[in-house]
């Protein structure tokens, strides 16, 4: 059975995918509440690390998996041990320190790097978006 | 295939009142090159173009991408093909080049990303475009709420329109010197040099989303699956750069259009290996796409009965994941390869330096340690926006001091680790 979900801690993405669950913590937190659904049998979907950015450069983390209780998926477990093993061995940004204006442009980027993903696995409707924070000119 | 760069060496700029070179220097007109990017709706009123030279006390920030101005002198189709031109292969005729300049697109986008290039002092080392000539493009959204996308195209193609316009402007100039490149066909490079090993290029793409994008023939190549082109017409502008992060080894589009990897591929074809084919592939989100695109890539390798692969990666984390599948799955499928990585080993360099491994890769080249961490003195000028430095990746808060000192981790200064080796530090086999 497919059940397709998001994991992550990106409140303002969280809000707009139809399958979620939400994590009130940190990227590491998301990727270690990751890796215990993969013990109990979850599949990953997404990489579990960013595009480009080190994981002292983004807060929020967002991956997609098939959640479903059964065998450990060695392929996921590998993936989520190495990613979480990164994770540890840099000094997060936390969330709740970040200005708004920043917060929301971090929050931004993460949804358009999922976006694609969402949409291949039916989680989001092509209209919804996330808005960034407006520039200021000079 | 055939194609011939003829180029004009730029060792100066200035600005004047007709755009064209002459004894080294290349003047542009800057109301012209206004009026021309200014065209674009989607830009704000206070776009600017400035200068920067090597060895000035000039630092450009915040860097979305780099262009090497070229223009098409004969032959099918023009430069930058599908993104300000049409969609004909290029590849072919001759291609003017102004070497030694670029033109560098810079402004605000989103609170973090892009890079920094210092023309002078420590960070002046670890950029290539502190060498060159550059002409700056100062840009602006016509509306702080526009479509992020939207606006990340309007510079992206300022950048392409600027590099076009100014080489364009030197066409009618007598060259100064004229390289001959030549691509053979696969049916002949099968037949000729049977006692060397066949060896290809496979091509990593970052092709993520947003700031994270590459083009082909204007085609998003997030939405391809791998496919062989010809050396020759990266040279003319096939491949584009829409990404802005991080600046340390992104590939900037004049890192493609002089992809070095090409070039000394070229130079050593028939005398170490017979250099047979590039093969292009992306990098996306899903495990499902890195499969697919890794297999794929892989196959066509074997397909071509290739011994040997050189495969660049561009970006680091997720991508790591397709260097890897890239490297076992050809390896398992008898054919050699090389990595040319970057390596993001924590402050200290104590890290693991990739995120993902396999016993296969045991021929791996690395452009330099990301997250090392460089303190820029302050430079007299700044163009583009210093209050950047603290929210650029690589940056943070408090980055810029007062002084305009700016403390970064090498992966804000743009081109410092190119995984396509285009760097000016290395280390060379005496």
């Amino acid at each position: 059975m497919k059940n397709f979900t998001l994991i992550s801690n990106n409140n303002s993405l969280c809000d707009k995918v139809i399958s979620r669950e939400f994590i009130n913590g940190s990227a590491l937190d998301v990727l270690i509440h990751v890796r215990s659904l993969i013990h109990l049998g979850s599949i990953l979907l997404t990489h579990p690390l960013c595009g480009n950015l080190r994981p002292n450069h983004q807060p929020f983390r967002s991956v997609i998996i098939n959640r479903k209780n059964g065998l450990v998926d060695l392929e996921s477990l590998t993936l989520i041990e190495n990613a979480v093993h990164v994770y540890e061995s840099c000094k997060l940004i936390n969330i709740h320190e970040l200005d708004e204006l920043k917060r929301v442009d971090y929050a931004f980027i993460d949804y358009e790097l999922m976006r694609e993903s969402l949409e291949q696995y039916n989680l989001i409707s092509r209209e919804s978006s996330l808005k960034p924070a407006p520039l200021l000119l000079i | 295939m055939k194609l011939e760069l003829h180029r004009l060496n730029v060792k100066s700029l200035k600005f004047g009142d007709k755009t064209g070179f002459a004894d080294g220097v290349l003047t542009v007109n800057k109301s012209e090159l206004l009026a021309l990017i200014s065209e674009d709706e989607l830009l704000g009123k206070n776009l600017d173009v400035d200068l920067a030279i090597p060895g000035e006390s000039v630092r450009v920030m915040p860097v979305k991408d780099v262009i090497e101005p070229r223009f098409k002198l004969e032959g099918k189709g023009q430069v930058f093909p599908g993104m300000i031109s049409d969609v004909e292969t290029v590849g072919e005729g001759k291609t003017l080049v102004l070497s030694g300049c670029a033109v560098l697109t810079a402004g605000k986008l989103v609170r973090f990303q892009e890079g920094i290039i210092d023309m002078s002092g420590p960070g002046a080392d670890y950029t290539p475009y502190s060498k060159t000539c550059n002409v700056v493009l100062v840009l602006e959204p016509a509306d702080p709420n526009m479509d992020k996308h939207d606006y990340e195209k309007a510079c992206r193609t300022a950048g392409l329109k600027a590099a076009k316009y100014l080489a364009e402007a030197c066409k009618d100039v007598k060259p100064e010197k004229i390289e001959s490149y030549e691509f053979a066909k696969i049916r002949d490079a099968m037949n000729s040099y049977p006692e060397l090993p066949k060896v290809g290029y496979l091509y990593m793409l970052q092709t993520q989303g947003l700031l994270h994008d590459t083009y082909l023939y204007g085609v998003d190549v997030k939405k391809i699956l791998p496919t062989v082109i010809s050396p020759l017409e990266v040279m003319d502008g096939a491949i584009v750069s829409g990404n802005c992060v991080s600046a340390c080894d992104k590939n900037s589009t004049y890192s493609h259009q002089n992809n070095p990897v090409i070039a000394d591929m070229l130079k050593r074809h028939g005398k170490d290996f017979n250099f047979v084919a590039v093969i292009v592939t992306n990098e996306n989100v899903t495990l499902a796409d890195k499969r697919r695109s890794s297999s794929y890539a892989t196959k066509i390798a074997g397909m071509l009965g290739l011994d040997g692969l050189v495969i660049t990666e561009e970006g680091f984390g997720n991508p790591d994941a397709d260097l890897i599948m890239n490297c076992w799955k050809a390896e398992r499928l008898g054919i050699k390869t090389a990595l040319l990585t970057d390596e993001y080993a924590g402050q200290d360099g104590a890290s693991q330096s990739l995120a993902d491994s396999c016993p296969e890769g045991d021929a791996c080249v690395t452009a330099g340690n990301a997250n090392e961490v460089i303190i820029l003195p302050p430079m007299q000028k700044v163009i583009g926006y210093a209050e950047e430095a603290n929210v650029i990746a690589g940056g943070w808060n408090g980055s810029l001091a007062e002084d305009g000192t700016i403390t970064v981790e090498l992966q804000a200064i743009t081109g410092a680790t190119s995984e396509l080796g285009y760097t000016k530090l290395g280390a060379y086999t005496l």
